[in-house]
């Protein structure tokens, strides 16, 4: 079996030595331990010996060559015949040594966009060898549907482009590099065929790059707008601002009224009471008010039967038709006033009455239970989330809906009343 | 319940550990028959001879070291360090050696040694008998470090040291050792990375350790009176954290204020400061300060050195801060 | 040579430790060369006698403690090739499961505390282990390698004193090759290394590092004596690195000759010198020594094309063993 003879790893920081000299010939019959040629690194020189006895085959270098560290240089082999070339081997440490660009400063593609990880070179304003000031621009790059000039930031020589006009390139990865000399032999390389990285052992089948790559789709949806007054920031608390979020509350409302910053959890409530302010700055947009009547006998069955199997009170299971009639895809809370008292409810999605909770967080839902009260018809305006006022009528309940225009259009205000009074006449069919 | 000092507490551990397993033996300066200058060790000597408790020249790397390799061959050292500023002399021993035995061996090794020590300043010890230097240990993989906070935490948590089968490092309050607290008689041990709860509240949470936690307790007395709710936690150990605890607690207050005896600089205030920013950031609603000692060699002067230590008084002001909505660092 | 044993297979295993332990190094130095081991490391290459010399003496209930040069000790306390190999090459069949590499190799299995990077920083373990060995009244007996650079911690001092004073089963077995890393040690030693263990009270003894069986017949005593209660005890083993500090301090002129290394290696080495007396007492024969050195270096090959294949630790591993359960 033959035997390798590789470039010798010597030096702490080293990676490449030169062949000095060949003390061997190939084809010389050698003995293990036997010199065959001499190494420079680290200003040291050392001879390399045969790692076997055998013949010296396969020399793949000359001396002057610079070989990277671990390459394979020749062959210690059985027969002096076998002089099948080494295998091209470019161990990875070593492959970068291997590359030949030119020395200087790399222009990288910038990191643009939130979601970007590459961008398209649209074409190029300089070509290599070409002297360049630091802010002359030395390419185009389209990303997330904006163009932007990218400056050679040096003074000096554009001394290699490592992409084509079309290509997409990572970012991060290099584009071009600045040398402070005129360079000898400028370098101009698609990434294809390997741009800034080391060219492949293997040849790469020449391909000519025509047509631009297809850019590639923004990776993630666009976020949601941050709430920001008059181009300026709000400062807030992290806590606030998922809130906010959450609740559907705007702080750049909070931030319009002149409320001081920076906005805690505290300053919400004030938010939450700003309804009428909210209704002043859009005037033309009056409140829905829609009503609806029912029959009161399904509900007034219903109430006892489920307090007495299920355990649920009457505000829960108001807070639960409610909060179903909304048909939202997530849990919403729903505030049921009843009595003087307000309480809040988590309704998770589904119909199931007995996981609805209480919770602290702010509605979207109000439930007014007015039956206890002589009041049959209200007109209170809209408020901060829409209100569902319940009232007695005759021997029937009357159910009014008010809501800011904004809140809810109109099919969804009808939808929303209509879901409701349905839910209110059968609560058992709410169950089914 | 009866009640003992931190000091006896220590010794009750030892003792009690001395008995159950004959491969617990102590080592360090004066530990025999002077029982250290604390005299935490008292009696010991007496109990188990100067065969398991052995006085050792002033050699803090070399006994160190033999911790190292009587702990790597099959025994429990417990050793004495008299003052806790003098860990800078055993470091290699401790974070090269110690510590990754049992990594560098792929677990073949273990060490299961406690390096017993202390912190605190107010002593008027001046710069290299006063430092807290917990943060220096707990940076490294493979040490544990425990903080107890009263008699009753020194000895559970020095008996689960003792148990322990990695390195363990332990700082008692050297202001504290007289302190009494209620300890049972029966045996107890106190698990490593639980976090106690020593007060409960709504509105911010004070995470302290072992010096600090009377320091948050008395602050959460201050601040009751004026109608905010403090929770006071003593994480114990903070290698192992416990996170949860601390998380759990920050989600429901919002705010929170770390405590800790060491340099405020990198320190177990800022790592602990920095877990919450990153795992309850939405639910913060301050900004979590963290409070440690000044930046300063501790001074000796007592109108000096009582201003390098977080007091009562300045903890319950960040926290009315932190609680009113107040800017305490303006953005 | 000393006075010769009458145990010949005692005198072929030591002979068969020596060569395995230079075929291991210069098999290591070969992965190191062709850029297939990570890292690097150093030889002990020229100092075999002292580590078959001291750890014959031992048995696996004795421990060591070794050094960054620690190969040489491994295989002497019993090591396997293959998960040296695949240690010294970060595989997951490694002594440490490839955490610890060629400087953190620890055997317990055979006593070995494991190899220590810090130069000096296992004589603290060492003389720990010796305590433990007092305090629980076993008679294992530890010895403590380390080098001539060694000496000039100031821990050596420490736990010297501490071992004199309690009569700890300790040897501390000095190397001398003479170079502390890449500065001759007469420039950073001032007075005698044996006096200052002297100094403490400690019996010391120098000898011939290059001798086997003086450094076997000298270890024998001093182990017996330690395991009765008359430790600590201090050996300065006078040897030669063939090697530089590590595999890659090639251009050495500047501090040791060629010739010097040339001396040592054709007049003094411990493996030809051994072998010629072995032939010479007509306890093997040439055919004999030849066909035991082509069986180690086949053992080598196969454990290195072993190694060469084995798979990595996986990625999960790598916060395994921070502590311990």
């Amino acid at each position: 079996m033959p035997h390798d003879v590789t470039m010798p790893q010597l030096g702490m920081a080293q990676d490449a030595g030169k062949i000095v000299s060949w003390l061997k010939s190939p084809g010389d019959e050698v003995a293990k331990g036997d010199a065959l040629f001499e190494v420079e690194t680290d200003k040291a020189v050392m001879e390399v010996e045969s790692p076997a006895n055998g013949f010296l085959t396969g020399v793949a270098y000359a001396a002057g060559d610079d070989v990277p560290v671990g390459q394979v240089i020749a062959r210690i082999s059985d027969s002096a015949d076998d002089d099948a070339e080494p295998e091209a081997q470019a161990p990875e440490a070593a492959a970068g040594q291997a590359d030949d660009l030119p020395e200087g400063h790399a222009v990288t593609m910038p990191q643009l966009g939130m979601a970007q990880d590459s961008g398209l070179l649209v074409n190029w304003l300089k070509s290599p060898g070409e002297e360049v000031a630091a802010d002359d621009i030395l390419f185009e790059v389209e990303t997330d549907k904006s163009t932007m000039e990218v400056e050679a930031g040096r003074k000096g020589w554009l001394a290699a482009t490592l992409a084509e006009a079309g290509e997409e390139v990572p970012v991060g990865d290099p584009v071009a590099i600045i040398a402070e000399a005129k360079p000898e032999a400028p370098v101009a390389r698609s990434v294809k065929d390997g741009g800034a990285r080391p060219a492949p052992a293997a040849p790469v089948p020449a391909e000519k790059n025509t047509a631009a790559a297809p850019a590639k789709p923004a990776a993630a949806a666009p976020a949601p707008k941050p709430p920001s007054a008059g181009g300026g920031r709000i400062l807030a608390s992290p806590k606030a601002r998922r809130l906010a979020l959450e609740q559907g509350l705007d702080l750049n409302r909070l931030a319009k009224a002149g409320h001081p910053q920076p906005f805690h959890v505290a300053d919400l409530e004030a938010l939450r009471k700003m309804p009428a302010a909210a209704a002043a700055t859009a005037p033309s947009e009056a409140p829905r008010r829609l009503t609806a009547t029912c029959a009161e006998d399904g509900l007034s069955e219903f109430v006892p039967w489920a307090a007495e199997t299920r355990g649920l009170t009457p505000d829960t299971i108001l807070a639960g038709l409610a909060g179903a009639s909304l048909a939202a895809d997530g849990t919403v809370t729903v505030s049921v006033e009843s009595l003087g008292t307000e309480r809040r409810f988590a309704v998770p999605p589904g119909r199931s009455l007995s996981a609805v909770a209480e919770t602290e967080d702010a509605p979207a839902l109000i439930v007014r239970d007015l039956r206890g009260t002589p009041i049959s018809t209200v007109a209170l305006g809209a408020e901060e989330a829409p209100v569902l006022t319940i009232a007695r009528d005759g021997a029937g309940l009357s159910i009014t809906l008010e809501c800011a225009a904004r809140a809810l259009d109109p099919g969804e205000a009808i939808r929303l009343l209509t879901d409701f009074a349905g839910r209110m006449e059968h609560p058992l069919r709410h169950l089914l | 319940m009866r009640e003992i000092t931190l000091s006896q507490a220590v010794n009750e551990a030892l003792a009690e550990e001395m008995r159950r397993d004959p491969t617990v033996f102590i080592l360090g300066e004066d530990v025999a028959e002077a029982g250290t200058p604390f005299k935490v060790l008292s009696g010991l000597v007496e109990e188990f001879g100067t065969t398991r408790v052995i006085d050792t020249p002033i050699s803090e790397p070399g006994f160190v070291g033999m911790a190292v390799g009587a702990a790597m061959t099959g025994a429990r050292p417990v050793v004495d360090l008299m003052f806790g500023d003098f860990i800078y002399l055993v470091m290699d021993q401790l974070c090269n050696q110690a510590a990754k035995q049992h990594y560098m061996s792929g677990g073949k090794l273990t060490v299961p040694m406690v390096l017993r020590t202390n912190l605190g300043a107010t002593r008027r010890s001046a710069a290299q008998h006063s430092q807290s230097l917990q943060a220096l240990v707990a940076h490294i993989p493979g040490l544990k470090v425990a903080l107890p906070s009263s008699a009753y935490e020194a000895k559970g948590l020095m008996k689960t040291a003792i148990r322990d089968n990695n390195p363990v490092v332990i700082f008692e309050d050297k202001l504290m050792y007289q302190d009494k607290a209620p300890v049972p008689e029966e045996e107890y041990l106190i698990p490593f990375g639980v976090a106690n709860v020593k007060r409960e509240g709504r509105d911010i949470t004070l995470i302290a350790t072992s010096s600090m936690v009377q320091v948050a307790e008395k602050a959460a007395v201050i601040l009751a009176q004026e109608g905010i709710e403090a929770e006071v936690i003593d994480p114990r150990t903070i290698v192992p954290l416990d996170e949860k605890t601390l998380l759990d607690s920050v989600r429901k207050t919002s705010r929170a204020i770390v405590i800790d005896e060491g340099h405020q600089s990198y320190g177990v205030t800022a790592e602990i400061a920095s877990r919450l920013n990153e795992k309850a950031f939405y639910h913060l609603d301050a900004p979590v300060l963290r409070m440690g000692a000044m930046d300063v060699p501790v001074p000796f002067s007592p109108a000096l050195e009582d201003l390098t230590v977080p007091t009562p008084e300045a903890v319950a002001e960040n926290a009315r801060k932190l609680c009113s909505g107040e800017l305490i660092h303006a953005a | 040579m000393a006075k010769p044993k009458t145990n010949t297979e005692d005198y072929l295993r030591m002979y068969r430790q020596m060569v395995r332990i230079r075929t291991f190094e210069d098999n290591a130095n070969q992965l190191y060369l062709s850029a297939k081991m990570p890292g690097l490391t150093h030889m002990y290459s020229g100092e075999e006698a002292v580590a078959v010399g001291i750890c014959e003496a031992l048995t696996d209930d004795d421990r060591i403690t070794s050094t960054h040069r620690g190969h040489g000790h491994c295989v002497a306390k019993g090591a396997e090739f293959k998960a040296m190999f695949c240690e010294l090459l970060g595989k997951a069949e490694g002594y440490c499961r490839g955490k610890g590499g060629s400087m953190h190799i620890a055997d317990q299995s055979h006593g070995n505390l494991g190899a220590n990077a810090i130069v000096g920083g296992s004589m603290g373990i060492a003389t720990g282990s010796a305590l433990r060995a007092k305090l629980q009244g076993k008679d294992d007996v530890t010895v403590c390698f380390f080098g001539d650079g060694a000496t000039a911690q100031g821990l050596w001092y420490e736990v010297m004193n501490m071992a004199a004073l309690w009569n700890l089963p300790v040897i501390y077995a000095c190397e001398n090759n003479g170079y502390s890393e890449y500065t001759k040690t007469e420039e950073i030693a001032a007075g005698s290394i044996m006096a200052r263990a002297e100094a403490f009270g400690i019996e010391s003894h120098q000898v011939d590092g290059q001798d086997v069986l003086a450094v076997n017949e000298l270890t024998q005593k001093l182990v017996a004596r330690a395991r009765k209660g008359e430790g600590p005890f201090f050996m300065e083993l006078m040897t030669y690195r063939y090697h530089g500090h590590h595999v890659g301090d090639i251009n050495r002129e500047y501090y040791r000759s060629k010739d010097e290394e040339k001396d040592w290696k054709e007049n003094r080495d411990p493996i030809i010198r051994f072998r010629a007396f072995l032939v010479s007492e007509g306890i093997a024969s040439e055919e004999e020594i030849e066909a035991m050195n082509a069986e180690i270096e086949k053992d080598a090959a196969e454990a290195v094309a072993y190694a060469e294949k084995a798979p990595y630790p996986p990625a999960e591993e790598v916060d395994m063993h921070v502590y311990a359960d």
